[in-house]
């Protein structure tokens, strides 16, 4: 692996992963440039949730090294010789810069539509409240729910809860946006509303990782795409190629059953 | 049955029960805010990675939940009282009689059983909120601290609040069990009173109906909590 450019928005070096004996991640890498929208693709099982999730370090990964906005996350080792998080204070302030949307939405069920919005701007960024409220309206505006913003979560659909929950990341001015099966829980019917609104956010030249099974998503919206299997990049290409001519026998039957 | 019994004054025993009823409330209030805090403070262990601290808590809260409360007030009162007498006498060298005060000795034992209780609670009310929340927090770039009281503790407060009202019903209906160590509460003052005017019956009557106006006004105070709380949990 060559040195990571210090510029690109994102890059993740060799990301190991183990659970018990069971090796979710062999060492997968990507670089995001600005305004790059990657999808991630692949069976279920392929490890493309844990890569996600190990990028914001949900999961702190075996090996590897993670790089945001040119600041690598520092690690360091317990007495058994397993990597730990190396700086907390380092850690949260990288994650506020990475705005994530949950397969399962997951609203703080205790706080107001709003409330769930200016929360990370308020308590971790502590930004000045009427500016964040201001944002947060512009935000529920612009994923169609400001007339509900004073509801709670039960009370929304699935949709609506997801739409939401990308205003929350976005509320936090996050370099990049991470998607983990943004559309997975919904009901069909609702796919859409969501997947208008990530379009709408590639369109105006955000930095999106988005791990999805939406193969209509990744094709016409990605300017990259990674197949996943087993742990590793399988196939990385333009979506046209990836789509169009994939090279790995694995690829061409993925799709075959995912189309 | 003379209701002249219950005048104010010197008259009557009115103005004694009523002092009572305000031991009892004082009594209840402290003992359950201690009770809640042993009970987090169990709760966290029996949730803690530490096996120890598991065992401390599992021991802590099948002894408590398994003896008598009276009996957990005699061996506070009794042992604490000769534990403090021997601690008085080895390193300050004074050899005279005395005991806990008893308001404090009542409190904390009330608070044992309380602590106990609310353990149970508390842990399952942290073990309901949704994980997710918890990561979301996370991925916001909140810190431990953060977590903790922006999201883990409002919600684990909505979860527990009816199995802690259960407490505090009876931490408030326990109350009269101090009444055996000489804290003059409402039973107490009853058993006094009923003692000196041989009308039992309306001293006991009277504290009844001074039990249920605590607790039916306090059932109350908890209905309306449980309301605000249920705003995002319950479809409104």
């Amino acid at each position: 692996m060559t040195t990571p450019n210090g510029t690109a928005a994102l890059v993740a070096e060799d990301i190991h992963k183990h659970f018990g004996s069971l090796e979710v991640l062999k060492g997968i890498s990507l670089t995001a440039e600005r305004e790059d929208v990657i999808s991630i693709i692949g069976a279920s099982g392929s490890g493309k949730s844990t890569f996600l999730r190990c990028i914001n370090f949900l999961e702190t990964p075996d090996a590897g090294r993670i790089v945001v906005g040119g600041e690598e996350i520092r690690i360091k080792q317990n007495r058994l010789g397993q990597p730990m998080i190396g700086d907390h204070g380092q850690l949260s302030r990288i994650r506020s810069k990475l705005g994530m949307v949950f397969q399962s939405f997951n609203l703080w069920s205790h706080m107001t539509v709003l409330q769930n919005v200016m929360e990370g701007p308020l308590t971790v960024l502590r930004h000045p409240k009427q500016e964040v409220h201001d944002r947060a309206v512009d935000l529920l505006e612009k994923v169609g729910i400001a007339e509900k913003r004073h509801g709670y979560p039960v009370e929304l659909s699935g949709g609506q809860q997801q739409r939401v929950a990308i205003a929350r990341a976005l509320c936090m001015q996050p370099q990049v946006l991470l998607f983990d099966e943004p559309t997975s829980a919904l009901d069909p019917e609702l796919v859409g509303e969501v997947l208008k609104v990530m379009r709408d956010l590639a369109a105006e030249g955000r930095t999106m990782i988005v791990v999805t099974h939406e193969m209509g998503f990744a094709r016409e919206v990605s300017s990259r795409v990674l197949f996943l299997a087993d742990g590793r990049v399988e196939e990385e290409n333009s979506p046209a190629e990836l789509f169009g001519n994939p090279q790995s026998e694995r690829c061409r039957r993925f799709l075959a059953s995912a189309l | 049955m003379d209701l002249s019994l219950l005048a104010w004054g010197d008259a009557g025993w009115g103005d004694q029960m009523a002092r009572g009823a305000v031991v009892t409330l004082l009594v209840a209030i402290a003992a359950y805010a201690l009770g809640i805090v042993i009970g987090a403070g169990l709760a966290a262990m029996k949730l803690s990675a530490v096996p120890p601290l598991r065992w401390f808590a599992e021991a802590y809260t099948t002894v408590v939940r398994g003896i008598p409360e009276l009996l957990v007030i005699y061996l506070v009162f009794f042992g604490g009282g000769t534990a403090l007498r021997a601690i008085a006498s080895g390193m300050f060298g004074y050899e005279g009689y005395f005991d806990l005060p008893i308001f404090l000795t009542g409190t904390i034992c009330l608070a044992i059983s309380a602590g106990a209780y609310s353990a149970e609670v508390i842990r399952g009310a942290v073990q309901v909120v949704p994980k997710g929340q918890l990561e979301a927090a996370t991925a916001v770039g909140m810190n431990g601290s953060q977590r903790f009281w922006r999201v883990l503790v409002p919600q684990v407060a909505r979860f527990a609040l009816p199995g802690l009202g259960n407490v505090w019903q009876f931490t408030l209906k326990d109350t009269s069990l101090i009444s055996v160590i000489g804290l003059v509460e409402i039973m107490r003052q009853a058993a006094i009173a009923a003692g000196s005017t041989k009308e039992p019956f309306t001293f006991y009557l009277v504290a009844a109906l001074l039990y249920l106006g605590l607790t039916s006004l306090s059932n109350r105070g908890f209905d309306q909590a449980e309301r605000w709380a249920n705003k995002g949990v319950r479809r409104a």
